[in-house]
């Protein structure tokens, strides 16, 4: 695990033994060198999960992660017993783009990120979104830090455009293990077409919605996050 | 004797027909400014009259004319430049045309380029200078390349493309991205060992240490005053010591943009629709800070690697003033890109800048925004009547002076 806890995950551990890795070059981990094709990241976890001795888990992802984990989950249905996605990228859905992450994260008349959080949280102005995602330019390390992040996410999701991997649906059949798909109503990023779409196609999958959140719903409202994993994962 | 510097008329091809509110109205003149506002009446001939500007710089005695590739935006019609050299291997007969540059991670394979580019070369009788880059922010929304790979896919590129003019085919090409199993194109172009290859950076070490290693000549393509540009030429200088080499001023370029009349106060009345139109309008959403959004670099737009990307965080304030947010032609001279005055203005200010720099490509865009075509053409007379050879000469000196090995075997 690199980088800090949050209460989400804070919440989740009292409950699970909780492992939180950190995307290749995310959150102070080291820069990602396996390629740059969602296959490639996929081994990366592979051989995380083996090195781990994890033959058996529940596995939960939020955005990009949930993604991954959808991904893994139809490649390896034998080793993942639970699935939960929270807005999750990862799935083309016609109508319904995925928003621009890239575009937004440069500054709007030079400093201004109020489109960046817009796109992440329910409300451009929310303390949360202002907190993370504050106008200006921020302490070294948090900027080289979101940095990373935005240079893994453009490796991984830049092509096959955008975030989304157009033969994943077709797929989602195979992850067969119960999973829950949970998604902040006001998700400006990933729009809830997304999350009924995995909800429709994995085959066995619950749809929660948490009102008033947004893309980072495990970071706006924990507690209703918690609320929709935890007995979930327990049963 | 050094060669005298040399003197390349650049041409943006810019939409020159945006309306009077466009900086009002509009978030930005790059990707989604909207091209509803594309004017089929008034652009009957638009790119022919620009064409013609360039076959005029020609019979000036520019020693060349330069064009670039930018997609879907109002700062230059050029998406394919290729196809603009083309027109002027055939308008022209004696200058150098600088394609600045095609943008490889954007062509299907850069084959096809070392192709146009050998077409180019021997349609000109030899005239080509092949620029190679990567692209810029705005590219990877333009055609979806991840800005992550951007530099690795390039440098790639650069590869294939330097031995598909210079290696003997058939070959195999064991790329990653880009491999190919019969290397072999015809026709090869007529200059040897290949065209002389211009690579733009803003800076980035990675790229002065490739054209350093390779033997490319750099072109500085960030607007900044003189002593930055002294400072990265000193830069460059020592990058090509490590690598063996030695700096002369024909291993570097730079950019600038002029205005010339025959007094200064006319100079800027003639100018100021043209330049403005370029500052607020072109600029938007690319050299602008305080105004849109710009989306030629920064965190949305990854292409640098993180020591790159940690060494630009030290160097620069946020939301500093950039070149489109000067308000008045006292801001815009103080950021010595734009040279609005008499001959002797501009003469001055430039030779102050050559020995300021030591740079021997100097790339000057002439025709601003919508400027009329009587008064670019104008602009580029008196230039290359009055300006062009007073630098010319006392160049020589200088760069002589400067580089005594120059001087000896030059």
């Amino acid at each position: 695990m690199a980088g800090e806890l949050q209460p989400f995950h804070e919440g989740l551990a009292q409950t699970h033994r909780l492992i939180a890795p950190a995307h290749p070059g995310c959150n102070g981990s080291t820069d990602f060198t396996q390629g740059n094709r969602v296959d490639d990241f996929l081994f990366h976890y592979h051989e995380l999960f083996d090195a781990l001795k994890l033959d058996r888990f529940a596995l939960a992802g939020h955005c990009v992660g949930g993604w991954l984990a959808a991904e893994f989950a139809v490649r390896h249905p034998e080793r993942v017993t639970k699935l939960a996605l929270i807005g999750a990228t990862g799935l083309f859905v016609s109508g319904e783009p995925i928003g621009d992450i890239f575009m937004n994260s440069n500054p709007d008349r030079g400093t201004s990120l109020a489109s960046l959080r817009h796109m992440l949280f329910a409300s451009a102005v929310s303390p949360e979104a202002l907190h993370r995602y504050p106008d200006g330019r921020g302490e070294l390390e948090d900027e080289m830090r979101r940095y990373a992040m935005l240079r893994f996410g453009s490796a991984v999701g830049f092509r096959p455009p955008y975030l989304y991997n157009r033969t994943l649906v077709d797929r989602l059949y195979r992850a067969a293990m119960p999973s829950v798909v949970v998604w902040g109503t006001e998700d400006h990023m990933v729009p809830v077409a997304h999350a009924r779409a995995y909800a429709k196609n994995l085959s066995d999958a619950t749809l929660t919605l948490i009102a008033g959140a947004g893309h980072a719903a495990h970071l706006e409202k924990p507690a209703d996050a918690l609320v929709a994993l935890q007995p979930f994962l327990k049963s | 004797m050094s060669q005298p510097v040399r003197l390349f008329c650049w041409h943006f091809m810019s939409y020159p027909y945006a309306p009077a509110d466009f900086d009002d109205k509009y978030e930005t003149g790059w990707i989604t400014v909207p091209n509803k506002l594309w004017d089929r009446e008034k652009t009957q001939g638009l790119l022919n009259g620009y064409i013609d500007q360039l076959a005029y710089a020609d019979t000036l005695g520019f020693d060349g004319m330069v064009l670039n590739e930018h997609h879907q935006n109002i700062y230059g019609l050029m998406p394919s430049p290729n196809l603009i050299a083309a027109a002027l291997t055939q308008k022209t007969s004696v200058g150098k045309i600088v394609v600045l540059a095609n943008l490889l991670p954007l062509h299907g394979n850069p084959l096809r380029v070392a192709e146009e580019y050998a077409m180019l070369d021997n349609m000109s009788n030899g005239r080509v200078i092949a620029g190679l880059a990567p692209g810029g922010g705005q590219e990877t929304f333009n055609y979806n390349t991840p800005a992550a790979i951007q530099r690795e896919q390039f440098w790639e590129a650069v590869d294939l493309i330097e031995q598909a003019w210079t290696r003997e085919g058939p070959f195999a090409f064991e790329g990653k991205h880009y491999p190919l199993r019969y290397v072999n194109p015809w026709p090869q172009p007529q200059q040897r060992p290949h065209p002389p290859i211009w690579i733009p950076g803003s800076q980035s070490r990675e790229t002065m240490r490739q054209c350093a290693r390779r033997g490319h000549c750099y072109f500085l393509s960030s607007r900044v005053h003189g002593g930055a540009i002294a400072k990265v030429r000193e830069d460059f200088t020592k990058i090509l010591e490590d690598a063996g080499g030695r700096y002369d001023p024909f291993r570097m370029g730079i950019l600038m943009s002029a205005y010339v009349s025959e007094t200064d106060e006319q100079a800027r009345e003639e100018s100021y629709d043209g330049v403005w139109y370029f500052l607020k309008n072109c600029l938007k959403g690319h050299l602008r800070n305080f105004q849109g959004r710009s989306m030629t670099f920064g965190p949305g737009v990854p292409n640098v690697d993180l020591a790159d990307y940690r060494r630009v965080l030290e160097n620069t304030k946020p939301g500093r003033a950039m070149l489109g947010d000067a308000d008045d032609f006292d801001a815009l001279m103080k950021a010595q890109s734009i040279l609005i005055g008499s001959p002797d203005t501009v003469y001055r200010q430039i030779s102050e800048l050559i020995r300021e720099t030591k740079v021997g490509n100097l790339l000057i865009q002439f025709h601003m925004g919508n400027m009329r075509d009587d008064l670019a053409r104008k602009s580029m007379r008196l230039f290359a009547t009055q300006v062009a050879p007073r630098l010319r000469q006392e160049s020589q000196a200088v760069f002589a002076s400067a580089f005594k090995e120059l001087a000896e075997t030059g």
